[in-house]
């Protein structure tokens, strides 16, 4: 990862950021095209960042932790500016940015340490990881959707309209968002566990499938099924979809960062954790 | 000294004025009752005559009339040196044939800048009984539109009046001062919005049809909202405001089998009992598979068990509720409002610069001419004492002489070119014309 583009997205993202605040607080109908600007210049800064280390690795740049973050810090900001643009959502960056920028920041500090194990390679591993991530920065999305829906939902229900009522878009945008980011988020993490099931059966050996973190991310996927399911069917709708939804998040950072930690074969940290 | 005095009907062409005069009197909501407002309104049928008398009164060049339910005003443009006030009085007390003295503790004067200002935040809605109202706008338009036609705005009335309405449209734009509702009909659609986003396909239902749920359901048909339907204990009124809606009646007997495919329902019936109760609002859940419901409880006693607000899904807005959302929203158009004025006072700085910018050019070339007429008259007027000079020194004459002129005229230009953004330079326009007895 080039250091000094990563930190030049940075210092963009957070300057965008500072730059959103006045829309936010003075109610303003859209951002300003300063920020727009400034985190657009941010987001050419990141992919040119993560470019270098694809080019350096001569793969996708997701092989240690540092590289995953900045990628999925990266994948954000892109789905940032495609619901703003669709959506003028003002008060998204609140919630979104700083996610971003956290992501971007511990990426930047953490030592670079290329993770170049020749077993990872190969058409599938190229699948499985694009989908997973995508899945994640979907989800993502309707994580951020679920939170500004109760937020909003709650300001609502009180009859006392406070400082969210007049920023955050109607109950109908946040559960749209939610809907839409769903429909696109399972599917991608489904290919993206298929895939790497394929791939994990002929490069590895032994009980893999007992791994923390893919056993982690099964539990993931099987909440997002439920909330997708209920969805369908109505049964839960509004508030404890987005509880559930929250629910779903936790799981998936779980599965993406804690399992990291603790898992053997799947993890960055290899000579952590062992397989029994 | 020749005045101007604009005829109307004719196109007058757009004359630059070498100095602005500009003088504002008015009444609005909080200096009149409405019995001297009344005294004051000129129909928007006399305004035309109304305007076109004010701009043929000596001294008076442009003018406009603003002539609304909650304020009066006249503005008129006049050449520097004329005490346009009087003459305005002396308007006013013709027109309404009354004695002006007996309303002046009613009346405000605003000149130049204030006059600018006062305009600004008038058109912006700032001035207003309720802060961001939208009908000001139309209004002063309304009065620009007559007073152009009567040909009373062709100078820097005309380009302050324009600049009123572009700050109206920026304030509008750049300030959230108009969008919360401010009446209880107005919230309820907000709040609809804010639960559907948007009412296209939306379905009203309105239980008991009375004035208020009548006003409630026309601002969401406004709104975007598509079908209504309408039911009431007595059937022929249920029809009547459900033919004026182009919506459907309901028996009042069958409500609950209909009542689900609301998504909005209104409600102000005089029952003394709740209508709608927390199992019917349950059922009404299923049927909709949870989709939400907005409940609109206009009624005295309350129509809609508060208990359904404790649902999954629902929302339960009683008038009370209502008040306090609008209460809300005044303050915070209140605090737009702030960011109003700082962009009114920034447009009216803007204007006055460009304004005294005016006065500059003319001003020059009519102090240059001034000197070089004094200079040539001078000279012919001693010629036959100078005797016969050679050409030589008729030329060395004539450089001495444009030399005094023009170093005479190197300071007061400097100063007229170099103040054109501060406070003082009209004051100092104005002066410097004095002084050289430039007139108009």
């Amino acid at each position: 990862m080039h250091p000094t583009l990563l930190w030049l997205a940075l210092i963009l993202y957070a300057l965008g950021i500072l730059l959103t605040l006045p829309s936010v607080i003075r109610r303003r109908a859209a951002l300003s095209p300063t920020s727009l600007a400034a985190l657009g210049l941010g987001l050419v800064s990141h992919a040119a960042a993560l470019a270098a280390a694809g080019a350096q690795i001569h793969r996708l740049p997701v092989t240690d932790v540092r590289s995953a973050l900045s990628f999925f810090a990266f994948l954000a900001t892109v789905a940032f500016f495609f619901v703003y643009l669709r959506y003028r959502i003002t008060a998204l960056g609140v919630f979104m940015l700083p996610l971003v920028f956290v992501l971007t920041l511990i990426s930047a500090v953490r030592p670079v340490r290329p993770f170049a194990d020749p077993a990872f390679r190969g058409g599938w591993l190229l699948v499985h990881i694009a989908s997973i991530f995508l899945g994640y920065t979907a989800l993502l999305l309707t994580f951020v959707a679920a939170v500004m829906y109760l937020i909003q939902e709650r300001e609502l229900k009180s009859k006392k309209p406070r400082a969210f009522y007049y920023r955050l878009p109607s109950l109908e945008v946040c559960d749209e968002l939610h809907y839409r980011s769903l429909m696109l988020g399972l599917p991608c993490l489904s290919l993206g566990i298929l895939t790497g099931f394929v791939w994990a059966s002929r490069a590895w050996q032994g009980p893999w499938e007992l791994d923390p973190k893919i056993l982690a991310s099964l539990v993931t996927w099987l909440i997002y099924l439920v909330l997708f399911s209920t969805r369908l069917s109505g049964t839960w709708r509004g508030r404890r979809a987005a509880y559930v939804a929250v629910v779903g998040f936790a799981a998936m950072m779980v599965t993406f960062l804690g399992a990291s930690f603790l898992s053997g074969q799947h993890g960055y940290f290899p000579e952590f954790g062992k397989l029994p | 000294m020749g005045l101007r005095k604009a005829k109307p009907g004719l196109a007058v062409p757009r004359v630059l004025h070498k100095t602005m005069n500009l003088v504002l009197a008015g009444i609005n909501h909080r200096t009149a009752p409405v019995e001297v407002r009344e005294r004051m309104h000129i129909h928007e049928t006399h305004l035309s005559s109304a305007v076109s008398a004010l701009i043929q009164r000596a001294g008076i060049l442009e003018g406009l009339i603003l002539s609304t339910c909650n304020r009066f005003e006249a503005v008129v443009s006049a050449p520097e040196h004329i005490e346009a006030e009087p003459v305005v009085r002396q308007f006013l007390a013709d027109f309404h044939h009354c004695d002006l003295s007996a309303y002046d503790q009613y009346f405000y004067w605003h000149r130049q800048e204030e006059a600018v200002r006062h305009l600004f935040r008038v058109a912006a809605s700032l001035d207003s009984m309720i802060l961001g109202e939208p009908q000001i706008l139309g209004q002063v338009k309304q009065a620009y539109a007559v007073a152009r036609q009567a040909g009373a705005l062709h100078g820097p009335l005309d380009e302050v009046v324009n600049q009123a309405l572009a700050v109206a449209r920026k304030v509008r734009r750049e300030t959230a001062l108009g969008t919360a509702a401010v009446s209880v009909s107005y919230a309820a659609v907000e709040l609809a919005k804010k639960i559907f986003g948007s009412l296209h396909g939306k379905t009203i239902f309105v239980i008991g049809a009375g004035k208020m749920s009548e006003l409630a359901a026309k601002h969401l048909l406004q709104s975007g909202a598509s079908a209504i339907f309408v039911s009431n204990r007595t059937y022929e009124r249920a029809q009547e405001l459900a033919q004026a809606f182009h919506g459907t009646a309901i028996r009042f007997e069958q409500l609950f089998d209909y009542l689900a495919k609301a998504d909005i329902v209104i409600s102000s019936t005089g029952a003394p009992h709740f209508v709608v109760r927390k199992e019917q609002a349950e059922r009404m859940l299923a049927a909709r598979r949870n989709r939400p419901i907005f409940f609109v409880d206009i009624a005295v006693p309350r129509d809609i068990d508060p208990a359904v607000n404790e649902l999954d899904n629902t929302f339960v807005y009683d008038i009370d509720d209502l008040g306090q959302v609008v209460e809300a929203n005044k303050k915070q158009r209140a605090r737009e409002a702030v960011w109003a004025e700082e962009i009114v006072q920034e447009e009216v700085q803007k204007t006055m610069r460009r304004l005294a910018a005016r006065d500059v050019a003319p001003t020059i070339v009519a102090l240059e001419e001034r000197l070089n007429r004094i200079r040539q008259s001078e000279l012919e007027r001693h010629r036959a004492r100078l005797g016969n000079l050679t050409s030589e020194q008729r030329e060395a004459v004539e450089a001495l002489l444009r030399g005094i002129v023009n170093k005479i005229l190197h300071g007061p230009i400097t100063e007229l070119k170099s103040g054109a953004g501060r406070p003082e330079h009209g004051a100092l326009v104005q002066l410097i014309r004095r002084m050289f007895g430039v007139g108009d």
